[in-house]
């Protein structure tokens, strides 16, 4: 008989504590009875009680909406600014500004979202979905940031300097050599960025006024006003959609791995034929 | 002689730390030619093609093209094309876009475009690599798209910076009679960087030693390698012999104590000296007809030549190569013709060498 490594077993145990919250949230998504205490029969009726539910697909609309937006401004203005941050020359000032950029992305969302509340309370702008985007903007970029230098760090500058030479302008190096040979980056900035707008709860509780609210904050309320299992259904309905994501990023980069794999290996036998 | 495509007048490059990269660079560049700027890594020759190219501005002096000045003419707007000695090519793009770049951004038609990359890239052997991408080529071939890719924009100069010296041996000998073969086919003026001095001797018209940010010597290979200006000069063209040595009247030098034959002239009487002997003009005899004496201290065989160290009587070390070994007796004679001395004076500059090359040869 084969022996059980104690390291496998030890991955299966974290992992089935790490899922069993979900499933169990899920698992009583499906229940006839009211609560999460007895499993008393299967119904559809919360999923049907959820997609009923008005004013909870536009809070979902809203959600998305708000992590398209903010993802994508925080994508461009990151972008750059890590453009900006692989050109200083000096090498200080290169990692102080890095530094400064990472100070925001370790500091606690309690204090990002107080001090957002703050400053938009001293300025004068009304919470709600402007001032939810604009942090959800604000807090987004330093991930960008992080994602996107390394590949701008990758960038030979020969390749910039071959692109002048042959008659480039600043822009058309821009354009043609610089933002192609940095997407990868850019969009892992963007997908991280994404995930984050989406499931963030602390910054978004500070800023959302009266009218406006998001995902996250909405299940937090229902949830403290007693349990419903609309509440489950909702999460079933997002883990599924998350798992699609997942799943589908992991094809996506199959895909691409496999079609260098098979290029390379078109090199090799090139070169074992000359 | 042509008017002059490229000239150099007076160039300094000084860096904000204060590192003087380049100082008082004057080249002449003529139309059609193959030129090498060879130099130890670190003399300053990328930083004077970079120069050309628009890469990075001078301190001060000027750069001509056709005359005129182009110091502040941006790297996009100037009629050359350098080959990168990485290649730099783009890795998001394939080999046909790659070469088409520059044909792109001039905004040419399409079947303009297409036939002038197919030609350019049949120009380097590569047809039928047209749809390849960048990764699935070799480093020879993709040495081979850097090129298309430059010429295909009919520069009037070419700049190369060192693209062979990460090729191997076999391929980068192959390299240069293609890259000598385009050049002659192409008759625009080709400016090589390298730190190869076998490469540079073989490949050029013209060839400017480098080293410390000063060109040393200028001239033709063969001008180089038979009359080096200095102990720098011909330590790193070819191998040689150098001796300390006095001159004693024109035509008369004296080294390792002995009075010898020799074609050089125009210096002071018993100026002191320094004398060149390259290994292959040393013939090996028996011990009583050499000039010279020398006991043999290491014999290598080196394929094509037998590579003999030897040591004379006040410890000098002398190389000889030589077609055969040498047998028996470790004591051998070494010959050499006048014409085989070539004597150096010490801090010499190139102008003053250059005229008194001249004045005796006149004689």
């Amino acid at each position: 008989m084969k022996k059980i490594k104690f390291s496998s077993v030890y991955l299966v145990l974290v992992f089935i504590i790490l899922y069993i919250p979900i499933f169990y949230l899920i698992f009583y998504s499906f229940n006839q009875g009211g609560n999460m205490n007895h499993f008393t029969g299967f119904t559809w009726a919360h999923y049907q009680e959820l997609f009923s539910d008005k004013r909870m697909l536009v809070i979902v609309l809203d959600t998305f909406l708000i992590a398209i937006l903010s993802s994508l401004f925080a994508t461009i203005i990151g972008t750059f600014g890590a453009l900006g941050i692989a050109g200083r020359k000096s090498q200080r000032t290169k990692s102080a500004l890095l530094t400064l950029n990472n100070v925001l992305m370790v500091s606690p969302d309690v204090i990002i979202g107080a001090s957002f509340l703050i400053l938009f309370s001293a300025l004068g702008i009304g919470l709600g979905f402007g001032s939810v985007l604009l942090s959800h903007i604000a807090f987004s970029i330093p991930i960008v940031v992080l994602l996107v230098l390394p590949k701008v760090n990758e960038l030979d500058p020969a390749l910039l300097n071959a692109a002048q030479d042959l008659g480039a302008t600043n822009w058309q190096t821009f354009s043609r050599v610089i933002v192609p040979y940095i997407t990868p980056g850019i969009f892992s900035g963007f997908f991280m960025a994404f995930t984050y707008s989406l499931d963030d709860f602390a910054v978004t509780f500070f800023v959302t006024g009266n009218g406006f609210t998001t995902l996250s904050v909405e299940i937090y309320s229902r949830a403290r006003q007693g349990i419903s299992l609309e509440i489950n259904a909702l999460s079933a309905v997002m883990f599924l959609f998350s798992l699609l994501l997942v799943v589908g990023y992991y094809f996506v980069n199959r895909y691409s791995h496999s079609r260098r794999q098979k290029q390379r290996r078109h090199a090799k036998s090139e070169v074992t034929l000359s | 002689m042509a008017a002059p495509i490229i000239e150099l007048q007076g160039i300094t490059k000084t860096y904000d730390d204060g590192f003087t990269a380049l100082s008082n660079i004057n080249m002449t560049i003529e139309p059609g030619k193959f030129y090498s700027l060879l130099g130890p890594s670190g003399s300053g020759k990328t930083t004077i093609l970079r120069l050309i190219a628009g890469f990075t501005n001078a301190s001060s002096g000027a750069i001509l093209f056709e005359g005129q000045k182009i110091n502040d003419l941006p790297a996009n707007q100037r009629k050359v094309n350098t080959v990168f000695q990485n290649y730099a090519l783009f890795p998001h793009l394939d080999v046909f876009e790659n070469v088409a770049f520059g044909l792109n951004l001039q905004k040419r038609p399409k079947a303009e475009i297409k036939k002038r990359v197919l030609d350019a890239l049949k120009l380097v052997q590569l047809p039928g690599y047209a749809n390849r991408e960048i990764s699935e080529l070799s480093g020879g071939q993709q040495q081979r798209v850097a090129i298309a890719r430059a010429i295909v924009n009919e520069p009037k100069v070419l700049l190369l910076d060192e693209p062979l010296s990460a090729l191997d041996m076999k391929l980068r000998q192959d390299m240069q009679y293609e890259l000598r073969e385009l050049q002659q086919r192409l008759k625009i003026t080709f400016i090589f960087v390298t730190h190869d001095q076998e490469e540079a001797l073989a490949m050029s018209d013209e060839i400017f030693v480098v080293n410390d940010g000063k060109i040393l010597q200028s001239g033709t290979p063969v001008d180089i390698y038979d009359e080096p200006i200095n102990h720098f000069v011909a330590n790193f063209i070819g191998e040689s012999n150098i001796l300390p040595g006095e001159m004693l009247a024109d035509y008369q030098v004296e080294f390792v104590g002995k009075t010898f034959e020799c074609a050089d002239a125009g210096m002071k009487p018993n100026e002191k000296v320094e004398v060149v002997l390259r290994p292959e003009d040393l013939d090996v005899t028996t011990a009583e007809q050499g000039k010279l004496v020398v006991t043999v201290d290491t014999q290598l065989f080196r394929g094509d030549h037998f590579e003999i160290i030897g040591i004379d009587d006040d410890g000098n070390e002398w190389l000889i190569h030589s077609t055969n070994p040498v047998r028996g007796g470790k004591h051998i004679g070494l010959t050499f013709e006048p014409e085989d001395i070539h004597v150096m004076r010490f801090g010499e500059k190139e102008a003053d060498f250059d005229a008194r090359l001249e004045q005796y040869e006149e004689d």
